[in-house]
């Protein structure tokens, strides 16, 4: 699995959607969650006084205009790195790590290497799982990128702002990288298991984010109000990924309050890493027991 | 089985070996055998069960009855594919990779030296354009390229699945060329192909499938021979009389003058003697020869390959 490992790490360095996809994810959260919001926080126009408001009242607009100025920045320094940043894993993270999990299968079958590959003697589960390890080893690199690049965002931004320089602590940085990790995790094995059933890069593709972007909105906005219904709902992918991201929020800001059903961060973790663990077993099973035709 | 396959058993070999698709049977069982050190070649019209069956020896597809065994192991077990290259139909890499990151994933899975990589560059003479991307390289370079990680392992078994598809007159010449240097040897190699000039070229035995059944299996010379001397002699019904009164000839005709004879070529010579003492005067005796073609068609019953 080594052997086969080091080849798909040079695969995945040397191909250029691995560049494209984590550039724009970087590029669209440092965009949206600094550049954007910091350049929107800093042009607010200060409020209009009516004429003849007197001095002091003046004086207390401002100061509160002030108070809610600093409290907007500074969820973009560094000490709510956590906070700020995880909450946007499921809505970005998952589509690409979609992305990139079925490119990495179904691009095989496209191309049709898998016949080049295996006469090479790898063996099937060697190969499967060396693809699934260099996955994973990206999908750890982009949560680390990510946090690293809005670290140093929210660094400059309270540089900017003369605001000394916190961050978050240790253990509560290393659980939001594992929760950005698991949940970029569940969507790439959704993304190699319905390539691998599919054998087709683009309609595995199509029919994730469809399901992710509709399917499951689709599903619980229907009016059926049965507990084992409701109940059901907690068990889907996309809400136990906004469930385990969003407890990051709640933490932090306090007072946040998630979208019903609520589900816990374990138990959200625990019904992610289900999932992954089945969708990466099943495609294994598919892809050792099918014909390379 | 022989003395000689005894001490060296074939390095592939298949009893009985079957792939269904649903109703339809792409191999039917199919019984053959590639010996060591010889260029195989495995012929047959396009859509006869050829890829199939490649694919069953490299376990990349799984027989629906029958077995096989591959250097002595199942097909498509690493003991088995540790001794074989392939390159199966069109040759398949990574379109945005050169051809020697391309290679070099290839000894990665296989777990060659990257040092080997360049060696077979040069062995194809691709080392020249090495760098270039894979979807860049023309037909030529890219059935290369995959012959070329079919040599990775230093293989003792090369199985080539059409490598002159789709080139043109000169790649194929090349390629033949390339094919005979590498079975060059001990290496066997077991070539298929639709092309008969291209089987009479390179093989030196030939397996014939059509309708994923082998029609028949033998070298090319016993597969164009068939039996049969002509003779050139005067007066030739004279002779027809005197060759059909011998027990050992099967049937003997008069074809544009010729004496045509059902018989083993070897009988040649006593043919002569027999005729000569009878006061006929022979000016020629050779085997009657059909070419490759001919045989085929005879074979599979007048259909083209």
């Amino acid at each position: 699995m080594l052997a086969s490992l080091g080849a798909e790490l040079l695969k995945l360095r040397k191909r250029p959607s691995t560049w494209v996809l984590g550039s724009i994810w970087l590029a669209v959260t440092i965009l949206l969650n600094y550049t954007l919001a910091y350049a929107l926080v800093s042009s607010v126009p200060p409020p209009t006084v009516p004429e003849g408001t007197p001095k002091a009242q003046k004086e207390q607009i401002r100061a509160q205009q002030e108070e809610l100025r600093e409290q907007q920045l500074e969820f973009l320094y560094p000490e709510y790195l956590v906070s700020y940043l995880t909450p946007g894993f499921p809505n970005l993270g998952a589509p690409i790590a979609l992305i990139l999990g079925a490119l990495a299968m179904g691009s095989e079958y496209g191309w049709a290497t898998f016949k080049t590959i295996l006469t090479q003697r790898p063996g099937r589960y060697a190969l499967f799982f060396g693809k699934l390890l260099a996955l994973g080893i990206l999908l750890a690199l982009l949560v680390v990128v990510t946090f690293a690049a809005g670290a140093v965002s929210g660094y400059v931004i309270a540089s900017l702002e003369g605001t000394p320089v916190g961050l978050p602590a240790a253990g509560e940085l290393v659980r939001a990288l594992g929760a950005g990790g698991l949940i970029l995790a569940i969507w790439a094995a959704l993304g190699v298991l319905l390539a691998t059933l599919l054998r087709s890069t683009a309609l595995s593709i199509g029919l994730g984010l469809v399901y992710s972007f509709v399917l499951e909105t689709i599903i619980f906005n229907l009016p059926i109000q049965s507990k084992g219904f409701q109940d059901a709902r907690e068990f889907f992918p996309g809400q136990n990924s906004n469930f385990l991201a969003d407890s990051f929020s709640e933490q932090s800001q306090g007072g946040f309050v998630p979208p019903e059903p609520t589900v816990d961060a374990p138990q959200a973790a625990l019904v992610l890493l289900a999932y992954t663990a089945v969708f990466i077993l099943l495609a294994a099973f598919v892809f050792h027991r099918r014909d390379v035709t | 089985m022989t003395e000689s396959e005894q001490r060296h058993p074939p390095l592939v070999e298949t009893s009985g070996l079957g792939k269904r698709y649903g109703s339809i049977s792409a191999v039917r069982d199919l019984n053959i055998s590639v010996r060591r050190g010889e260029v195989y070649g495995f012929l047959g019209p396009n859509g006869a069960g050829k890829t199939t069956t490649l694919r069953m020896l490299l376990g990349l597809i799984k027989p629906s009855s029958g077995t096989a065994k591959v250097l002595g192991e199942e097909p498509g077990s690493p003991l088995s594919l540790q001794g074989v290259g392939a390159l199966v139909e069109s040759p398949a890499f990574y379109p945005y990779l050169s051809g020697r990151d391309n290679l070099r994933l290839m000894a990665d899975y296989c777990g060659a030296p990257h040092q080997r990589v360049d060696e077979v560059l040069e062995q194809v003479e691709l080392a020249g354009r090495a760098r270039d991307k894979f979807k860049k390289y023309s037909l030529g370079m890219k059935q290369r390229l995959g012959v070329a990680a079919a040599l990775l392992k230093d293989p003792e078994l090369l199985i080539l699945d059409e490598p002159t598809n789709g080139l043109d007159p000169k790649g194929m010449a090349d390629m033949r060329a390339l094919i005979r240097r590498v079975g060059h040897g001990e290496r066997t190699v077991l070539l298929s192909s639709h092309l008969l000039g291209e089987v009479e070229q390179v093989c030196d035995r030939v397996g014939v499938i059509h309708k994923g059944e082998l029609l028949t299996e033998g070298t090319v010379d016993e597969l164009r021979g068939g039996g049969g001397i002509l003779v050139k002699v005067e007066p030739v019904e004279e002779a027809r009389k005197i060759a059909a009164g011998l027990a050992w000839v099967g049937g003997a005709k008069i074809e544009d003058g010729m004496l045509v004879l059902e018989v083993d070529p070897e009988k040649a010579a006593e043919i002569n003697a027999r005729l000569v003492s009878e006061g006929l005067r022979v000016s020629e005796l050779r085997p009657v020869e059909i070419s490759l073609e001919d045989a085929f068609l005879e074979f599979t019953r007048g259909e083209t390959v």
